[in-house]
């Protein structure tokens, strides 16, 4: 088996269960994303990985051997930070340099590996600044360049661009996935964002409370969500609760939801918001209040609607959170609004 | 509408008064005084007699010796504090349990009043009757002066500086080793380096700054060294652990000798002005981290 196999993944931290039985892969050159809640346990899986926690239990695997009692400098792991972790009192030139000596490298073929990586991240004519001299981005690109220097047998990111600003994250993530992934290691990629998520991965595996809730494509955790959170933690704006019978939940996405001339709710919109290329409205119907995303020419008159769905866009849960089939007695009393 | 200025200044103005008098006024009248003869002869009025005690200071041999032995107290305790200081620090930064307990216990010793320690010390040190000459017969040696003996006596007063002090060390570095981000050390201990190459690499170059601290404030504490040696040795055996203090201190209250006493308290102070500005310099070329 290549690639890294997490069985069973456990973490204790007192009485408190962190980590409960994960089971993950991730094949060679596959960017796999752990999202989730603040304290989910995803950052204590990537710390698992790196040695940098012992596990309470469970086995880490990588390429078919065990890895789990290795030490972390053993383990020829890349890893960037949420701080990023550069040294403050070395600059560029000597931050990308002291992991290298520390492993025993020969100073020429040190200085030939950093100033290709120097190149390649456009960060020459930085080498000589020091952390607190950079921008926040080259901070991330430092932080980047130090991983890629390692020629890691995993790489491992947490949140390295949770301290940026959106534009400047979007700008970076196409880069981030040109010089990580694809090649021989596979990477988990560690946030909280779904954009950054779906934007980054081949896969994404959402964990809540130290569990795995679902794992699979981008687009199959979306269409497909195996259980209530996952439904909820994904998509923006979130997705619009109907109570069900017997304490069941119809799920329908703000985007699935049209106007209809006739049949469906009986809708007043209440606000709204207009994004540019689309506009979001707050209905208040019968059945609770409704976010409705609307392209940005369509009109919804003011003094009021009617809005349906597709049935194949209702999503159903029963009173567990977990997924039920679209037909079913549960979809009484609401299969009016579908059309 | 008051100019900024101004208003800066009156801001200060208590500051700078309270620092006038508490500092300035007496260091004025320290330096006015050791220009002046003001003994017993005199009447204890203050005779201007132009540099006549500088040039007694400079010819003085008890104030040449005593100098050396405030300065050779200061480098070895000094020395010794940080280093176990240090060690101490590494120790505590440490996670494990009852480290909370550990900290207050080693706490205790900086806790305690210089004069009691001092007497503690005094009578542990007692020859023959102290606790350790006790355990030096016990054990079939003979019993030492550890406070009579003026080539080793000194010695005795740095153990007890240093026991006294060393927390006070330990603990000004720990709260620096608790300022180096735990990030830094997992980065570097992920690139494979071992417990030696981070505290040498990554530990100390930042703890620097903090070391240095702790440098000043012990060295400017121990050139102006005095209740601890007055209370264990009282400056004895003949002279050999006296400081400059103790000695400015007896010119003017035993001697009466204010003139001279202020003279040697203005050397002392400019003794103790030399490593203040050893750090100013050291600190400009430091290089500067803001976070």
């Amino acid at each position: 088996m290549s690639g890294l196999q997490l069985q069973q993944l456990s973490r204790r931290c007192g009485d408190r269960l962190v980590l409960e039985h994960l089971d993950l892969a991730v094949a060679p050159g596959e960017c796999l994303a752990l999202l989730g809640p603040s304290g989910c346990g995803k950052t204590t899986t990537l710390r698992l990985v790196a040695g940098l926690d012992p596990c309470s239990g469970g086995r880490i695997l990588l390429n078919g051997e065990d890895i789990t009692a290795r030490p972390a400098g053993e383990r020829e792991v890349a890893m960037v930070f949420q701080s990023y972790a550069l040294f403050p009192h070395l600059d560029v030139g000597e931050n990308l340099a002291l992991g290298l000596r520390s492993r025993g490298i020969p100073r020429a073929e040190r200085d030939r590996r950093i100033a290709s990586v120097l190149e390649l991240l456009q960060l020459t004519a930085l080498v000589r600044r020091r952390p607190a001299q950079l921008s926040g981005g080259q901070r991330q690109r430092v932080a980047l360049a130090r991983a890629l220097l390692r020629q890691p047998r995993i790489v491992l990111l947490d949140e390295p661009m949770s301290n940026l600003d959106a534009r400047l994250r979007e700008e970076l993530r196409p880069e981030l996935r040109r010089l990580l992934c694809g090649g021989e290691p596979p990477v988990l990629y560690v946030t909280h964002d779904q954009q950054e998520a779906m934007g980054m991965a081949d896969r994404i595996a959402v964990l809540q409370a130290g569990r795995l809730e679902q794992v699979g494509g981008v687009r199959e955790l979306y269409t497909d969500p195996a259980s209530r959170f996952v439904a909820d933690f994904l998509g923006r704006p979130a997705i619009n609760w109907l109570p069900g019978r017997d304490g069941t939940a119809l799920g329908l996405r703000p985007e699935h939801l049209r106007p209809r001339p006739e049949g469906g709710l009986q809708a007043r919109p209440e606000r709204r918001e207009w994004w540019g290329h689309q506009q979001l409205l707050w209905l208040e119907t019968p059945r609770g209040t409704l976010r409705m995303l609307l392209p940005e020419g369509a009109e919804a008159g003011a003094e009021g609607l009617r809005v349906g769905w597709r049935a194949a866009d209702e999503l159903w849960f029963d009173a567990a959170g977990q997924r039920l089939s679209a037909e079913g007695p549960w979809r009484q009393g609401l299969e009016s609004g579908a059309v | 509408m008051i100019p900024l200025l101004a208003v800066d200044l009156l801001l200060m103005l208590p500051a700078l008064l309270l620092l006038g008098v508490v500092f300035l006024l007496p260091l004025l009248r320290d330096a006015w005084l050791s220009l002046h003869a003001s003994t017993v002869v005199t009447g204890l009025m203050a005779v201007p007699n132009g540099a006549a005690n500088w040039w007694r200071l400079f010819d003085d041999a008890r104030f040449r010796q005593d100098a050396f032995q405030t300065v050779r107290f200061t480098g070895v305790s000094v020395a010794l504090e940080l280093v176990l200081g240090l060690g101490l620090a590494l120790l505590l930064h440490r996670p494990g349990r009852g480290r909370a307990l550990l900290r207050a216990l080693v706490l205790l010793p900086w806790a305690l009043p210089t004069t009691v320690m001092a007497l503690g010390w005094r009578w542990i040190l007692n020859d023959p009757h102290g606790p350790l000459n006790g355990l030096l017969q016990a054990v079939g040696l003979p019993t030492f002066g550890f406070l009579t003996t003026p080539s080793t006596t000194w010695l005795a007063v740095v153990v007890a500086d240093v026991w006294k002090t060393t927390p006070f060390v330990a603990l000004l570095l720990l709260a620096g080793l608790q300022s180096i981000p735990v990030d830094l050390v997992e980065a570097l201990q992920l690139e494979g380096a071992g417990r030696l190459t981070i505290l040498r690499r990554l530990t100390l170059p930042l703890l620097a700054p903090w070391i240095a601290l702790a440098l000043l404030f012990r060295i400017a504490q121990s050139l102006g060294v005095f209740d601890l040696i007055q209370v264990l040795t009282g400056g004895g055996p003949a002279g050999s652990t006296e400081s400059l203090a103790m000695y400015a201190y007896r010119q003017s209250l035993r001697f009466l000798d204010f003139g001279y006493g202020a003279t040697v308290l203005m050397a002392t102070f400019l003794l103790l002005l030399l490593p203040g500005v050893i750090w100013l310099l050291l600190q400009n070329r430091l290089p500067r981290r803001t976070a």
